[in-house]
C-alpha cells in the first residue's frame, strides 16, 4: 500500500527544515537547499510555468547542467500535473546545428509545450535550441525573487495513475525512446527499493555525480531522496569525469552513506587518484555502494575496495533499467558481497549453459550476481526462439513488474517490438542460478560506455555520411576495455574505392570530428578498410556481429580480457 | 605535455602544436581529461581544485597551462 497518491505529496510532506540538497559546485562553494526551501523555489518556479500556459499534462523538457534549479524546475512542471523530461545539455564539443535537430526531433516526439532553460543560459547557446511551432523557451529568469506565489492545484488532485514524467533511456539525441512513468509506478519502485536498501532519512545521505536525464541519477539520487526525505550531496558529472577524486572529497566531507555507481567508476577512481593520496580520504562512513547500469565485474570491485579499504558488505549490486523505473534485482545488503559463480567455459561458450565448476578448474569462467527480485517483480529467461529457456541456460531475460512502464511515448511502433506477451524484452543477456540474476552482456546492439547507452546506428549513420564511405558501410561497436573497467567505441569503415585508402587518416579525422560534433562522444579506435571488407547479412546490410568477429580476429589486441575475471 | 597527448592519443607520429584542438577534433575523449589534468599538475607543481575547470578549458596545451595558471593553488 503506497503512502503517497503522487510524488508532489511526498515532497509535501517533508520536515520544512530538513536537508535536501548540498550542490558541491567546487571545493570552496556549495549550494544548499532544505527541503522546505526547495519546496517554496518550486512553487516560484510553478507559477511562472503556469503564466507561460503549462497545464495539467503538458510536455515539458528541461535543458539545463546539472543543478538545484534544474530539479527544482522539474519538480515544479509535476507540480502542475505536467511531465517533464530531463535531457543532456549540450556541451561545448556539440556543434549546434546537430544538437538543434537532435532537440527538434525529441521535442517534437514529446510534443512538448515547452522547453524550459536555465536562467544564466547563454544566448550563443540558443543556436543549440530549436522548437516547434506548439513549443515554447521559458526561462525561469528571475522565478526565485518573486514574491507573490501564485496558487499551484493541490497535489491531491493528481492521480496516481497520471504521468509523471517522462526518462529517456539512451544519452544521444538521434534515436532516443522516451519511457513514460506513471506516479504510482515510481512510487512502487522507491517503496521497495528503499525496502531493500533499509533506507533510513536519520542516518542515509546520498552522494550521486549521476546525471539527471539518466535512470540511476534521476530515480535513485533525486527521486527516491525526495519521496524518502533523504539528503542528496551532488556535484556535476563533467566535473567528477574530470577529476574523479573530488568524490573521495566529497564523501569524506560529508560522511555520505549511499552512492550508485557504474562498473568503470570501480575502477576509474582509484586509477585516476594517485596512489599516494589513497590514504588522505576516509569512507569509512558509506554504508552501501551499489554497482550498477554496466555488467558487474567482481575484478572492478576488488580495485575499488583495497584502494580505500572499503568495509566487507559495503559493495553491493543491482540490475536496473529505465523502462522498469529503475531496479529490478538487488544484491542481499547483510552478504559479504555479490556472489560469484564459476562455470565451465567451454559449455558456457559453445552451448551456452551453465554448468558451475570449482575456481580452479581448468577454463573456468566467472560472474559476479546482480542480486535477487525486488518484490513484484518477475523474470523469465528467454531462449532464441522466444519461448522460456532452460533452467541452466543463458538467454534475453524479460521482465514484468508493477512498475513496468506502458510503452515509449508516442512510439507504439517502438513499443510493440519491445514486448512479447506482455513480458519486456529487455535485450540483455543473463542466467538464473538459485533465485540470483546474472548478466552476461547483451543481445541488442548496444554501446554502454561509462554507464550510458549509446546506440551505435547513431555513429553510423555519420560515418556513412562521409563521402569517401560506401553507402550504409559502417560499423560502430562497443568493446570492453579492460583498462577502464567500460567500453570502447570502435568504429569500422569501408571506403569506396582502395585508392582512397591513401586518405586514410584525413578521412578517420574528418569523421571523428563530426562524430564529437554531433554527438559529444569520442570514438576510440578507427579503422578504414577497404572495399567490401565489412561483413554483410543476408538481407545484404551490414552485420554487425560477423563484423566484429572478423575484427577481433584481424586485430587480437583489441579482444576484451577472457570472460575469466 | 604534447609527447604525453601523443601517447595518450596512441597515436605514433600524430602531429599537434599548442594550439591543436584536442576534445573538440575528438582526438581526446572526456574519460582521458583527468589524465591531462594529472599531468598537467605534475608540470605545474600546482593543485588545480576540482569544480573549476571545465572541458573548454583543456581543449589546446596553451589553454591547458593558462587554466593552471588561473586556478591553481600551491600544492598541499
Amino acid at each position: 500500500m503506497l503512502k503517497f497518491d503522487n510524488l508532489i505529496a511526498a515532497l509535501e510532506a517533508a520536515a520544512e527544515n530538513s536537508p535536501f540538497i548540498t550542490f558541491w559546485v567546487d571545493e570552496d562553494e556549495r549550494e544548499t537547499v532544505t527541503f522546505g526551501e526547495f519546496r517554496h523555489r518550486a512553487r516560484l518556479h510553478a507559477a511562472v510555468l503556469r503564466e507561460q500556459g503549462i497545464d495539467s499534462g503538458d510536455r515539458v523538457v528541461i535543458l539545463m547542467p546539472q543543478s538545484i534549479t534544474a530539479m527544482v524546475s522539474f519538480a515544479a512542471a509535476m507540480m502542475l500535473g505536467a511531465v517533464p523530461a530531463f535531457l543532456a545539455y549540450p556541451n561545448f564539443k556539440v556543434d549546434p546545428a546537430k544538437y538543434r535537430s537532435g532537440l527538434a526531433g525529441v521535442t517534437a516526439n514529446l510534443s512538448a509545450k515547452a522547453v524550459v532553460i536555465a536562467p544564466d543560459f547563454r544566448n550563443e547557446m540558443l543556436d543549440c535550441v530549436a522548437l516547434g511551432a506548439e513549443t515554447k523557451l521559458i526561462r525561469p529568469g528571475n522565478a526565485d525573487k518573486r514574491e507573490h506565489v501564485v496558487t499551484v492545484p493541490e497535489s491531491t488532485q493528481i492521480a496516481p495513475e497520471r504521468l509523471a514524467f517522462i526518462q529517456h533511456s539512451a544519452g544521444t539525441t538521434g534515436l532516443q525512446k522516451g519511457v513514460a512513468l506513471t506516479h504510482a509506478a515510481v512510487l512502487g519502485q522507491i517503496e521497495h527499493l528503499a525496502h531493500a536498501l533499509r533506507i533510513d532519512p536519520a542516518r542515509d545521505r546520498i552522494y550521486s555525480w549521476l546525471p539527471l536525464y539518466h535512470d540511476m541519477g534521476l530515480i535513485a539520487c533525486f527521486m527516491l531522496p525526495m519521496v524518502c526525505h533523504v539528503p542528496v550531496v551532488m556535484q556535476s558529472p563533467i566535473d567528477w569525469v574530470m577529476q574523479p577524486e573530488s568524490m573521495l572529497q566529497i564523501i569524506t566531507e560529508s560522511k555520505c552513506t549511499l552512492a550508485w555507481l557504474p562498473n568503470f567508476a570501480f575502477q576509474f577512481v582509484p586509477r585516476r587518484t594517485p596512489p599516494k593520496r589513497w590514504a588522505d580520504y576516509d569512507l569509512s562512513s558509506l554504508r552501501l555502494v551499489i554497482n550498477c547500469s554496466e555488467p558487474v565485474r567482481a575484478s572492478s570491485m576488488r580495485e575499488f575496495q583495497t584502494a580505500f579499504h572499503i568495509a566487507s558488505g559495503v559493495l553491493q549490486s543491482s540490475y536496473a533499467m529505465a523502462e522498469n523505473v529503475f531496479a529490478v534485482t538487488q544484491s542481499e545488503i547483510d552478504a559479504a558481497a555479490p556472489n560469484t559463480l564459476w562455470i565451465d567455459g567451454q559449455q558456457y561458450r559453445t552451448a551456452h549453459r551453465i554448468v558451475p565448476v570449482p575456481q580452479e578448474a581448468p577454463g573456468a569462467v566467472s560472474f559476479t550476481s546482480s542480486g535477487r527480485l525486488l518484490p513484484n517483480q518477475q523474470l523469465r529467461i528467454l531462449s532464441d526462439s522466444g519461448g522460456i529457456a532452460a533452467d541452466d541456460s543463458v538467454g534475453e531475460i524479460a521482465i514484468q513488474s508493477d512498475c513496468l512502464f506502458t510503452g515509449y511515448y508516442n512510439r507504439p511502433d517502438l513499443t510493440a517490438e519491445a514486448f512479447l506477451d506482455g513480458w519486456y524484452r529487455t535485450g540483455d543477456l543473463g542466467f538464473l542460478f538459485q533465485g540470483e540474476l546474472y548478466v552476461v552482456g547483451r543481445k541488442k546492439d548496444l554501446l554502454i560506455v561509462g554507464g550510458e547507452n549509446i546506440y551505435p546506428q547513431d555513429i553510423e549513420e555519420i560515418v556513412g555520411a562521409h563521402p569517401a564511405v560506401h553507402d550504409g558501410r559502417a560499423i560502430a561497436m562497443g568493446i570492453y576495455n579492460p583498462e577502464i573497467g567500460t567500453e570502447d567505441i570502435v568504429v569500422v569503415a569501408e571506403v569506396e574505392k582502395y585508392e582512397m585508402l591513401a586518405q586514410s587518416s584525413e578521412i578517420e579525422q574528418q569523421i571523428r570530428r563530426s562524430i564529437v560534433a554531433a554527438l559529444g562522444i569520442a570514438v576510440k579506435k578507427f579503422f578504414v578498410v577497404p572495399p567490401k571488407w565489412i561483413v554483410k547479412s543476408t538481407a545484404g546490410k551490414p552485420a554487425r556481429s560477423a563484423t566484429r568477429e572478423k575484427l577481433l580476429q584481424e586485430h587480437p589486441e583489441l579482444s576484451p580480457e577472457a570472460i575469466n575475471l | 605535455m604534447i609527447a604525453y597527448i601523443v601517447q595518450l592519443a596512441r597515436k605514433p607520429g600524430l602531429s599537434i602544436d599548442e594550439n591543436t584542438p584536442l576534445v573538440s577534433s575528438g582526438l581526446i575523449d572526456s574519460m582521458a581529461l583527468v589524465d591531462l589534468l594529472l599531468k598537467l599538475e605534475d608540470l605545474t607543481n600546482r593543485r588545480i581544485p576540482a569544480g573549476k575547470v571545465q572541458p573548454k578549458d583543456m581543449d589546446t596545451v596553451a589553454k591547458m597551462f593558462a587554466t593552471a595558471e588561473r586556478v591553481g593553488k600551491p600544492r598541499r
